[in-house]
């Protein structure tokens, strides 16, 4: 009786593209929202009376999460400090304490891990972490 | 164009972009790197990407789970066409290579653990400065190209040769000094020891070196230079900051937290014996009364002799078994089928020894910039 039952893949691969053009179209929820999620690509420096000059001394090489990450003594965020200058860092040595000063506040031995992201899961991370819950994107493949 | 900003034009061309997403592990601010899936972000500019341990599941890592190191800028600019490769110094005859000419050289194989000296760097305490690696900064592949010891031999070495210095194209931001690296000429020389152009099967990615890099087998990975340019052969040891103080170990095990001067130390070569455990990861709930435990070790330059593993926080020690896939310098997997004798929190262990005799120690050798951890591993567990 195969013929009573070829309209039916028909008519669900006609309700599944109407579904999934319906989903397609639909902004992401985060597009919808006032204020996106930060992408958080690179991280920021935190908020402090020095945050301005240390983002130019520090992120002109490198993002701030190298620097969000550690958990360092007062005496190796100095040996940090003047090696960077050494390599070409710009602190004006009058603000050379200031900058240790807020290194060590913020990112000291005591301060909680430092949480890093993750780069977003692809076809072949798919499956790997949460079976069952396949992730939602998708990257570009890009070489 | 400033290279810096060719790289940020360059990479501002990817979508960065939040995934909404599921679940038991921080999908929820991921960022897009092309080509790269599901890597923890331990530095997007410049580019320092983790291989999570649930990933340590297959022998060889696809390349978009295969950790990168880079200690700079990548290259924003790199012309196949235009790419030569130079060999020089303590050489009869200068050589320069393109890359047609490079791939026309007998192809050699080696399925190699490439491991950053620092994996493991942000379980030291107390914790020293560098780019804080979990237990992810190693993966394994099968690297193809020619072998170094044929493009010195076509180049002739002098008596004279006796290390051999790597360059490659990475971006130097500010007044850092350039990654420039040696090795010495007995490993130049070895049989196993590539300019690799592959990884897997495909052209190395622009991520792991693209066009070509050294591969010095079973040794850190920062003696496997990226996008090679130039080799030169050297009466002695290359002196940079990433000959010293960089890339050092001390002689003598070190008080955690003192500083080591930078004569009792010396340059790393291989790697050490460890394992990791992949699955059940750290603060896994599992259910019944058996449970299968997963994992990896690798030598460095010497082979696996066992893994053991304890769910008893280290008391006693039962042996795993070994995956059947298996190379020089690579990895082994291994797995353990534990019964579990009642529900409750437990500590299971990994150590692994090596063929030279080597046993992962309980607890890691400090030192001041957080190299070669490999105590054993352990993960806590909850049994319900």
């Amino acid at each position: 009786m195969s013929y009573s039952r070829r309209p039916l893949p028909y008519l669900f691969v006609l309700i599944f593209s109407t579904v999934l053009v319906a989903v397609a179209c639909v902004p992401p929820f985060w597009a919808q929202s006032a204020v996106p999620p930060s992408p958080k690509a690179t991280e920021d420096l935190p908020a402090g009376p020095i945050e301005a000059k240390a983002t130019t001394a520090c992120l002109e090489c490198h993002e701030a999460r190298i620097i969000v990450q550690q958990r360092l003594s007062r005496a190796a965020w100095t040996k940090e400090v003047d090696k960077m200058t050494k390599w070409g860092a710009l602190v004006n040595p009058s603000d050379r304490d200031a900058l240790i000063d807020y290194l060590s506040a913020n990112f000291g031995p005591d301060q909680p891990p430092y949480e890093a992201p993750r780069s977003s899961p692809g076809k072949t991370a798919q499956g790997k972490v949460a079976p069952g819950k396949s992730p939602r994107r998708k990257n570009v493949v890009i070489k | 164009m400033n290279s810096r900003r060719n790289f940020l034009k360059q990479m501002s061309g990817a979508a960065f972009a939040v995934s909404a997403a599921p679940s038991l592990i921080s999908w929820a601010a991921s960022v897009d790197i092309p080509g790269e899936d599901g890597l923890i972000v331990r530095s997007f500019r410049f580019v320092d990407l983790e291989t999570p341990v649930e990933y340590f599941d297959t022998w060889l890592t696809p390349v978009p789970h295969f950790f990168v190191r880079n200690h700079m800028h990548e290259p924003s600019e790199l012309n196949p066409e235009d790419w030569r490769l130079t060999i020089g110094g303590e050489v009869e005859k200068p050589l320069t290579l393109s890359l047609a000419e490079l791939s026309k050289i007998e192809t050699h194989e080696v399925v190699n653990t490439l491991e950053c000296a620092g994996n493991g760097r942000s379980l030291y305490r107390p914790q020293v400065p560098g780019v804080q690696w979990g237990k992810g900064a190693v993966s394994t592949a099968r690297f193809s190209g020619p072998r170094l010891r044929d493009i010195l031999q076509r180049a002739g070495v002098k008596t004279t040769g006796k290390h051999v210095m790597f360059r490659g194209l990475d971006e130097v931001p500010g007044k850092v000094p350039p990654f420039i690296r040696s090795i010495p000429i007995e490993k130049a020389l070895d049989s196993d020891t590539l300019i690799a152009t592959h990884m897997n099967g495909a052209p190395l990615t622009r991520h792991h070196g693209f066009p070509a890099r050294a591969l010095a087998p079973g040794w850190i990975g920062a003696a496997s230079c990226k996008w090679l340019t130039e080799i030169r052969v050297l009466e002695k040891e290359f002196e940079g900051n990433f000959m010293s103080p960089g890339y050092r170990f001390p002689n003598q095990p070190a008080k955690p937290g003192d500083a080591v001067k930078p004569e009792d130390t010396h340059v790393m070569t291989a790697l050490n014996v460890k394992s990791a455990i992949s699955r059940p990861s750290e603060g896994a709930k599992v259910k019944g009364s058996k449970v299968s435990i997963h994992g990896t070790a690798w030598a460095g330059e010497a082979d696996i002799a066992k893994v053991e593993v304890s769910t008893d926080g280290g008391t006693t020690w039962s042996a795993a078994k070994l995956g059947h896939e298996q190379a020089h310098y690579a990895w082994r997997l291994w797995t353990y089928d534990w019964k579990t004798a009642k529900s409750g929190e437990y500590i299971v262990m990994s150590r692994a020894t090596d063929t030279q005799g080597r046993i992962q120690p309980a607890t890691p050798v400090w030192n001041p910039s957080g190299y070669l951890y490999n105590a054993v591993d352990q993960v806590k567990i909850r049994v319900v």
